[in-house]
């Protein structure tokens, strides 16, 4: 192994985190070990989103030299699976500690067949290396709940290896012989033998930069649900590897708005051609659409029985399912903001409301008989629009305890409650 | 309390002995009678892909071998068209008699089946036990006893089951819980004296904590009794609607208001609301085009009277729920109610003309296709509701089974799609589909065809290949 490779072995870190659980109707911390990579000499960490989110509350970093210091979330994307991290500087600067960081190399160049090697924290157990081969370069595979209740997939492909990936190796880096950074391994298939995934540094450098620049990814939505147009060429009279088949258009989305319906073929983006015969394609073109800044109008190429036509959508910021969630620690409920995508996947209609996802028992939502999966739409007769009035609610109850009346929705069954002290 | 002397307990002790012995003595005389208000009802539920045998009892209630059968001997949406072979047998006899199917009746549930003439004779209306006017109520403590019937492989046997009135309760109906089981589900129950007191209702869950060694106990399960019950309807319950037979199979005419998912008001709610002490029922939604639409019913109302009277108060309230069902149920459509809501602090009086039950899934047209491999039905009122969609936009039809392996069902199609577009072209009505799907089933060139289907308020287009 050359220099390069040592290098890179210098720049993977331990990551501990400590992160705050809504799920039982009480605040809880779990502790969760994962993985990760010295990006800068400033002090950036890349690792996965379901390593690090915005939900963790304490973030130990354990570098190559087993010192360990503090670090905060610069911003996450569950979309691509990644986080990115920046260690306490002062920290850094104060005990004068080295650090040494890896270099990213050129994932669309990988071959199946080439020598990887993971680096990681399997398991707890620090800096290990396992090696493997480039299974498939361009693995097709989308979750809509993958990373902690978040989406996750659709915008790119993965890379699968065969070098052995654990449970703690996710963040950690998929490197070549020369030390040179492909992917950031993510996840692996449980029970199967060396079915690894890691997400291609190509992507993950473009997540870097958004990440460091303002510390979120902003998405354009137009609201369409790809299908692969694989053996659909011949109905839809369409020479080969032309057009990608729209399977879904989400009511009340720009693109249900510009007219599109399920069934529709579209042939291309702003002039540009689309083909979507195969699953593989399908994130690329999603993530054509996603990459517009909001609010641009795309003219989206469309087949129609033997018609064409153009179509005129104005993208919207794309949203996920899960909202923002709260603990309301005097009634023994833990909430979720019914987000956009949530009422629209579950036919609700509009946002108002927060799902409950955790139940505290003996408190006073348990003794009311409000159960998980209950939508409250409203508390003492007042529309919950945002989380805030929730948790205002909450805290008006906490200062003086009194009858206070939920509506709850299930199953659209309209149920009343009373919460008492 | 006074200390009785030893003597005078011993005394009373032997005299009830006697009396009780003495009594106990006509029993399998009584029972020898009452046994021919008796029956088991076989039947066949007959599907695209199977044929399912039920066993219920059921009770003779005329002359012209007319049968009730608790409202959970038939499924309610099976139509009635796959409901097949009706026999009848008499307890103890391994001969039996066809039965016709009647249908159901909404208000009672009951589902109504009458014997051949072959059998007819063998039979005896339960309204022969019955008390000449009043129903005798039995009180706490009283004995009380009936029929069970032992499974087929044993000719149905009858056998005795006697027990003490435990508790009476309204669950809507006056519901009789004895200390053990006392009948058959379905079957009569009576007094002392051999008088009908009641029928048997199927038995509730009772739970019970599994305990072993292992096992150290945790939540309770809940065991079900399906051969006997404790509870029963008492016969002021039941004898008044006897002669609810239906007119027709469909058991319409069903009268219909429209105010959906009716949910109880609580307790806690009521006092929160100032209603302390009322019962209430929360309407969900207000269906489209619905008799309380047309009374100016909103969603989130609570029903809080009938016709002037306030909803009665129930343990545990949930039964209000089903105490407003029975109150359209025992009404006809054309009739009027007059309903008395509460909407934000105001308190409205509604007056809604019942209309008629839209058709029913049970009743919506269907039909198989055997090479397709699947079973297309009409989209009826119940399918917009549940599918949150405008039932005047609602043309397509409904995929109602999916027969494994076959090209439908490799193509991915579900039960509960909605077809919307067969080969691109939108779908009209349930006849237009039955037109489109059959010329593609028949002919023998055709290799492939596409469906766009709506899952979920998602849709989906589907790839059929037939070869």
């Amino acid at each position: 192994m050359g220099r390069g490779f040592n290098q890179l072995l210098d720049s993977v870190v331990r990551i501990d985190v400590r992160e705050v659980d809504y799920d039982g109707g009480a605040r809880r911390f779990q502790a969760s070990i994962g993985s990760g990579v010295l990006l800068s000499s400033d002090g950036l960490v890349l690792t996965n989103a379901h390593v690090a989110s915005p939900r963790a509350v304490e973030i130990t970093i354990t570098l190559a030299s087993l010192e360990r210091v503090g670090a905060r979330l610069v911003g996450w994307d569950h979309w691509t699976d990644l986080a990115l991290l920046r260690l306490d500087m002062g920290e850094v600067r104060r005990r004068r500690l080295k650090l040494t960081h890896g270099e990213f190399g050129d994932s669309d160049r990988l071959f199946p067949g080439e020598t990887v090697y993971a680096v990681g924290t399997p398991f707890g157990l620090t800096r290990t290396v396992t090696r493997g081969i480039i299974s498939n370069s361009n693995r097709y595979f989308e979750d809509d709940n993958g990373v902690n209740g978040y989406e996750t997939g659709a915008f790119n492909t993965w890379l699968q290896t065969d070098a052995a990936i654990n449970p703690g190796n996710s963040g950690g880096p998929l490197v070549t012989e020369d030390g040179r950074i492909v992917g950031i391994t993510s996840r692996g298939y449980l029970g199967a033998n060396n079915l690894g995934f890691a997400i291609p540094a190509n992507v993950a450098k473009g997540i870097v930069a958004g990440l460091v620049q303002t510390g979120t990814i902003t998405r354009s939505y137009v609201g369409i649900v790809p299908k692969a147009l694989q053996d659909f060429e011949g109905f839809y009279a369409l020479a080969l590897d032309t057009g990608m088949l729209i399977d879904s258009v989400d009511p009340g989305s720009p693109a249900a708005r510009a007219g599109l319906l399920g069934g529709d073929v579209l042939l291309a983006i702003n002039g540009r051609k689309v083909d979507g015969r195969f699953p593989e394609q399908l994130p690329p073109i999603q993530n054509l659409i996603a990459s517009q800044p909001v609010g641009s109008v795309l003219v989206l190429t469309l087949k129609r029985g033997t018609r064409v036509s153009d179509a005129s959508v104005v993208t919207e910021r794309l949203e996920s399912s899960m909202g923002e969630e709260s603990v309301l620690d005097a009634w023994g409920l833990s909430v979720r903001k019914v987000s956009r995508t949530f009422a629209r996947e579950n036919q609700l209609p509009d946002d108002t409301g927060v799902l409950v996802i955790g139940i505290h028992p003996g408190f006073p939502a348990d003794a009311a008989g409000i159960q998980a999966g209950d939508l409250v739409t409203k508390i003492n007769e007042k529309p919950l629009t945002s989380i805030d009035v929730v948790n205002q609610a909450q805290a008006a109850y906490a200062a003086k305890p009194g009858p206070t009346l939920l509506e709850t929705v299930r199953d659209r069954r309209v149920s009343l409650y009373i919460l008492k002290p | 309390m006074m200390p009785v002397s030893g003597r005078r307990a011993a005394a009373l002790f032997i005299i009830l002995a006697a009396a009780c012995r003495m009594r106990g003595a006509d029993i399998p005389a009584l029972l020898a009678e009452r046994v021919r208000s008796v029956v088991a009802v076989e039947y066949f539920t007959e599907t695209e892909s199977e044929r399912r045998t039920t066993v219920a009892y059921g009770t003779v209630i005329d002359d012209r071998g007319t049968i009730i059968l608790p409202p959970g001997a038939i499924d309610g949406h099976v139509p009635p068209a796959q409901l097949k072979d009706f026999k009848v047998f008499v307890p103890g006899d391994p001969s039996n008699g066809a039965g016709t199917y009647l249908g159901q009746d909404a208000y009672t549930g009951w589902h109504f089946v009458r014997a051949d003439e072959k059998i007819r004779e063998r039979l005896v209306p339960v309204t022969r036990f019955a008390a000449a006017r009043h129903a005798p109520v039995p009180v706490l403590g009283d004995e009380v006893w009936g029929i069970g019937l032992r499974p087929l492989e044993e000719d149905f046997m009858p056998y005795y089951l006697g027990s003490h009135l435990a508790l009476v309760q309204s669950l809507p109906q006056l519901t009789g819980e004895a200390q053990q089981e006392v009948a058959g589900p379905g079957l009569p129950v009576f007094n002392r004296d051999g008088v009908l007191v009641g029928l048997g209702l199927n038995s509730g869950g009772q739970p019970y904590v599994l305990y072993s060694q292992a096992n150290r106990g945790g939540a309770p399960v809940y065991l079900v009794d399906v051969e006997e019950s404790s509870l029963f309807l008492l016969a002021g319950e039941v004898l008044p609607y006897l002669n609810r037979i239906p007119g027709r199979v469909d058991g319409r005419p069903l009268a219909w208001l429209g105010a959906d998912g009716l949910a109880p008001m609580d307790r806690d709610v009521a006092d929160f609301l100032k209603l302390g002490g009322h019962s209430g029922a929360v309407v969900s939604e207000v269906l489209e085009g619905s008799p309380a639409e047309r009374a100016g019913m909103k969603d989130h109302d609570i029903i809080i009277a009938i016709d002037g009277s306030p909803l009665p108060v129930f343990r545990p309230t949930r039964y209000v729920t089903e105490y407003v069902d029975r109150e359209v149920e025992r009404r006809r459509p054309g009739d009027v109610m007059t309903l008395t809501v509460l909407r934000g602090s105001e308190r409205l009086t509604l007056m809604a003309t019942l209309g008629d039950q839209p058709t029913l899934i049970r009743e919506a047209k269907r039909k198989y296709f055997d090479r397709i491999g699947f079973t297309a039905r009409e989209f009826v009122y119940g399918d917009a509701v549940d599918r949150r969609t405008r039932v005047v936009n609602s043309a397509g039809v409904i995929v109602h089974y999916v027969k494994p392996n076959t090209p439908a069902s490799i193509a991915g199609l579900e039960p509960d799609d909605w077809i919307k577009d067969i080969d691109g072209v939108a779908v009209r009505s349930f006849a237009d589909a039955v037109d489109k799907l059959s010329a593609i089933e028949f002919d023998p060139l055709r290799s492939e065809f596409v469906l766009l289907v709506s899952r979920g308020g998602d849709t989906a287009v589907l790839h059929v290949k037939l070869k």
